[in-house]
């Protein structure tokens, strides 16, 4: 599959530190051109796509405040250009069917080269 | 004991996180509903600072399922729920309208279960998320008292720090809170701070 090499933003929306640091670190490792923010819940995230749109956006479920799911119907319904994968520890099927209807995909934690993978080659071919 | 950074915590919540997600797919299958299990906090305290705060005990009896992991570190890992609490899961586990004393018959066998799905879960996050192997032993079920706990908890002498998860855990919408605790030696604690600043070297 051709690699779309033109700059790209993403956000990725995580309360973990660490979670955040491994997923733009495994992203970077791959697309080291892509511009890359963060945001700690649900809220924030809101709030940061109507000042700066991205392309792609990765989202925590367990989150302070509302949970990720819930801000990405928000995040989409407004933006439902931002292409969505839903990362979580939780991969039970509700969470993988209520991600499916928000036309993301959920991808199991832990962060990995494969989930990353999993990651761009969603972002790469639903376009 | 202040050799854990917020970073170094961060890290360990994630993991537990992460476990928590592994042991509520698990369990949904055996109870066919949502389960939900959180890990909202995370102390690593010297065990004669522990006291029934620190676990949110009350005066009641508790259950307790307790595994020996060794590897890199060797850990006790104990988890705790008030017994009452505990029936409740075992009913929920069993999926019947039994008795509390029917449900009784069963505790020990299904709180064993549920341990060793909540602790292998926990512990096989850790071993593939740092990198390294990690055996458990068989779980054990005991019934004690919060000052039964207490006291052999803070008078273990060979393991002077205990990591305290507070566990959330939820199953056809009854909530349940509990702790899983690991007793660690000096050594084994230096070790998995060792193996977690490893896991961060590479991602920072």
């Amino acid at each position: 599959m051709p690699v779309d090499n033109s700059i790209k933003k993403l956000l990725i929306v995580d309360d973990s530190k660490v979670s955040r640091m491994l997923i733009r670190t495994h992203i970077l490792a791959q697309r080291p051109e892509w511009i890359i923010s963060e945001a700690v819940c649900g809220e924030e995230a809101i709030a940061l796509v109507d000042n700066d749109l991205p392309d792609y956006c990765t989202m925590d479920i367990n989150m302070p405040g509302i949970q990720g799911t819930d801000a990405a119907e928000q995040i989409l319904s407004k933006h439902p250009s931002i292409k969505t994968v839903i990362f979580s520890a939780n991969i039970q099927e509700t969470h993988q069917t209520r991600a499916r209807s928000l036309g993301t995909i959920l991808v199991a934690k832990p962060v990995t080269e494969k989930s990353i993978a999993l990651t761009l080659d969603f972002f790469a071919t639903s376009q | 004991m202040n050799n854990l950074s917020d970073l170094h915590i961060d890290a360990l919540a994630e993991v537990f996180s992460i476990g928590a997600g592994r042991a509520a797919l698990s369990l949904s299958e055996i109870v066919g509903d949502e389960v939900r299990i959180s890990v909202p906090s995370i102390q690593v305290i010297n065990s004669k600072d522990i006291n029934s705060a620190t676990l949110l005990l009350n005066d009641g009896r508790f259950g307790a399922v307790s595994q020996y992991f060794s590897g890199p570190f060797n850990a006790e890992a104990v988890l705790l729920f008030a017994e009452d609490q505990a029936l409740k899961i075992v009913g929920d586990m069993m999926g019947s309208q039994m008795s509390i004393e029917e449900l009784a018959e069963f505790e020990h066998e299904a709180m064993c279960e549920l341990g060793n799905i909540i602790l292998n879960a926990c512990l096989s996050a850790m071993a593939d998320i740092f990198e390294f192997t990690l055996e458990s032993s068989l779980p054990d079920y005991t019934v004690a008292s919060a000052d039964e706990i207490l006291h052999r908890l803070k008078t273990n002498s060979n393991q002077p720090y205990v990591m305290v998860l507070h566990i959330d855990l939820t199953i056809e919408k009854r909530h349940t809170a509990g702790n899983l605790v690991f007793l660690l030696s000096s050594s084994s604690l230096d070790s998995l701070i060792s193996h977690v600043d490893q896991f961060l070297g590479k991602i920072s």
